[in-house]
């Protein structure tokens, strides 16, 4: 039952980093650039949250659609400072230039919300329900569903839509896009909108179960890297792949002990969350030696 | 909160000129280096709040100068501060960062220009480097760990006590005297374990510590882990007594749990300012709230505190900073949490109390005092 109960809570956060992986590799596709800005557009999203609920306090469902609108137009502003003025730059200024877009977003929370961390509404309501024997949070559950709601619909959008064709033609080749007579510009500006909604929706999501503060985006941008190197760069799929990886990774390795009761007592102690980060990123390391290309085989070529 | 500042402002303005007539101001320089921004940015500003109120009510004889600079958490940080705001000017004392680390940077430079550093640091290194400058006004683990400690076995009978903690400087100091004071009452703990800032699952770790069949669980975490653990341990009934460290009595944390989850949670700290008690800590949260619109806690008090003695220090005469080091050292001051005393090494504060939650309201109750646990406060 134990295993059940920490199946479920890997998935739901790995549901929400999945998000914030999808769109760091959306905009890495679509611009050859690393936007180290992702995981500040997770806490942008909690805290967008936060500032509509004291308006009008509703489920975080009925905030949903606000925070995508809102987050995605705070991703349109990001690209027209953060990548038009360096498009022609060198693929390390738009790495920069999303660093200092980062911080300054997580000033402006700091002077804006203040440092303590804070708590969204949940999805639905608070509170658990028992499933034949194992407790659930709601929350849990609903991040689950609309996480796969929400990739579901990223994927029948690139796949199935003609603005789908437009934006996956510019992440390819953009000359060529271009040549075609796509709007290449207006495609990269609402890859970056995609993205930062996702990201927003992945903090409206985390920020209920485990708080926000200004300074949460550098561990969420951490996790979308593994997740992008571990999947495959540029593989959509491979970062939802290795979003989730990671996140059941963190939860179940910790409690092994419990899980493999045939364990020696005496290697109890090597199985904590501190030893799961080691782990975590003792694997990266092998995944960049043995496998550079990830699980699911590498699309950019360019890695910053 | 604005209308507040104006009103004090307004308030210095037109008293300044009958103070000149009477008599000549003292000048004080008290620059606030606190990390206002970083993972420590929510009791840094706790901090920066108690500095600036106390400043805002210094004796009517001083004219105090301050600056805040955000030391974030890096030692540079703090470094560079601290020497800025000592080549600015006269300085008779620093607010200076409760970052472990960036007090330990800042340490050398204190006692190379001789100024005292008023600090909330909990971290036990600082006081231990025989430096005569540093001055710190919250109980240190020394301190505050043998009430956790003496609270869950005398008060609450508890015999098997689990131990989770953080692996910052912060959660390793905590971590050793508890395993110490227990050690004093023949205890050792029956499951611990140090977890990252980051961790944001607290399923496994419970579910470890609830198979070590524990009757009670000690905590020494952050603000936001205290929070994670203590609903992750509502959710699953754990049903045995939880005392968490400090970070509990902050009233941003109890604010992101339910009532019902914080029910049979108990937590140290040097004061619960929000739980009220005397005329003093009533007026101290009254304009505290009026001025920050925010709730203050212990490190604000504490703070306040600190720099108070200051003030009434340097108002009973002391002048230079070197002076106001070494009445800092002598005197004796009854502040608002408690009363304060050097022990020799620059550790002032030397009372605990443990405040426990009813699970109706989100204000704690004082629930025992230990004061004068390290003996400095005998004559």
């Amino acid at each position: 039952m134990l295993t059940l109960q920490l199946l479920v809570n890997g998935i739901a956060l790995g549901a929400a980093y999945a998000l914030c992986a999808l769109g760091f590799v959306l905009v890495l596709n679509a611009t050859g650039a690393v936007n180290f800005a992702q995981g500040d557009m997770v806490m942008a999203g909690g805290f967008v949250a936060i500032a509509l609920v004291s308006l009008w306090p509703v489920p975080g469902l009925v905030l949903l659609p606000a925070v995508v609108l809102i987050t995605g137009l705070l991703g349109l502003v990001f690209s027209a400072i953060g990548y038009f003025p360096l498009k022609s730059r060198p693929p390390v200024s738009v790495f920069i230039s999303t660093i200092a877009l980062g911080v300054i977003f997580q000033n402006v929370a700091m002077v804006t919300f203040g440092p303590e961390p804070r708590a969204t509404p949940p999805l639905l309501v608070a509170g658990n329900v028992d499933v034949g024997g194992l407790t659930v949070s709601i929350q849990a559950i609903a991040v689950i569903l609309i996480a796969a709601l929400l990739v579901g619909g990223q994927h029948v959008l690139l796949m199935r839509t003609r603005l789908g064709q437009s934006l996956r033609a510019t992440a390819q080749d953009r000359e060529m896009a271009a040549a075609l007579g796509i709007r290449v510009n207006l495609m990269i500006a609402l890859t970056f909108a995609l993205s930062t909604a996702l990201a927003g929706v992945a903090g409206l999501l985390l920020a209920n179960t485990y708080f926000v503060t200004p300074t949460d985006g550098t561990n969420y941008i951490l996790k979308a890297y593994i997740a992008a190197t571990i999947g495959g760069w540029g593989r959509l799929h491979g970062a939802i792949a290795g979003a989730m990886l990671i996140a059941v990774f963190e939860v179940m390795f910790p409690a092994l002990p419990l899980l493999i009761p045939v364990l020696p007592v005496a290697v109890h102690g090597m199985f904590s969350q501190t030893s799961a980060s080691i782990v975590l990123y003792l694997a990266l390391l092998a995944v960049l030696f043995l496998r550079p290309q990830g699980l699911f085989g590498e699309i950019a070529q360019r890695r910053a | 909160m604005r209308y507040s500042w104006l009103t004090g402002l307004a308030a210095l303005l037109m008293l300044s000129p009958v103070h000149a007539q009477q008599s000549a101001p003292v000048h004080v320089g008290i620059p606030v280096l606190v990390p206002i921004t970083g993972f420590l940015s929510l009791e840094g500003t706790s901090q920066r709040n108690g500095a600036v109120l106390a400043i805002r009510n210094a004796p009517p004889n001083l004219r105090v100068q301050y600056d805040v600079v955000d030391t974030s958490v890096s030692p540079e940080g703090a470094v560079n501060a601290l020497e800025r705001a000592l080549d600015r000017g006269s300085v008779s004392a620093v607010v200076a960062s409760m970052l472990g680390t960036q007090m330990l940077a800042m340490l050398p430079i204190a006692l190379e220009r001789k100024v005292p550093l008023i600090t909330v640091s909990g971290t036990a290194q600082i006081t231990e480097m025989g430096n005569p400058y540093v001055f710190r006004f919250f109980p240190g683990d020394d301190v505050t760990k043998v009430a956790h400690v003496r609270y869950a076995v005398e008060e609450l009978g508890l015999r098997r006590l689990a131990l989770v903690y953080q692996t910052t400087a912060y959660g390793q100091s905590g971590r050793r005297h508890i395993v110490e004071n227990l050690a004093k009452h023949g205890l050792s703990p029956v499951f611990e374990e140090a977890l990252e800032v980051q961790v944001r699952d607290m399923l496994p770790v419970l579910s470890k510590a609830m198979a070590a069949n524990p009757d009670g669980i000690l905590i020494h975490l952050h603000s936001g882990p205290t929070a994670l653990f203590i609903r992750q341990a509502a959710a699953m009934g754990v049903g045995i007594p939880i005392i968490a460290g400090s970070a509990m009595h902050q009233p941003p944390t109890a604010a992101l749990l339910e009532p019902e989850e914080l029910r049979g949670v108990c937590a140290e700290a040097n004061a619960s300012p929000v739980s009220g008690g005397t005329p003093e800590m009533e007026r101290f949260l009254q304009q505290y709230r009026e001025m920050f619109s925010v709730e203050p806690d212990g490190f604000a008090l504490g703070q306040y505190d600190g720099t108070m003695m200051v003030l009434e220090a340097v108002s009973k005469g002391a002048r230079t900073a070197a002076e106001v080091a070494r009445a800092l050292a002598d005197m004796r001051y009854e502040g608002i949490a408690m009363t304060y005393k050097s022990d020799g090494r620059g550790n002032m504060a030397h009372s605990a109390v443990i405040m426990c939650f009813d699970g109706r309201t989100r204000v704690p109750k004082v629930v025992k005092r230990y004061d004068n646990i390290t003996g400095a406060l005998t004559p």
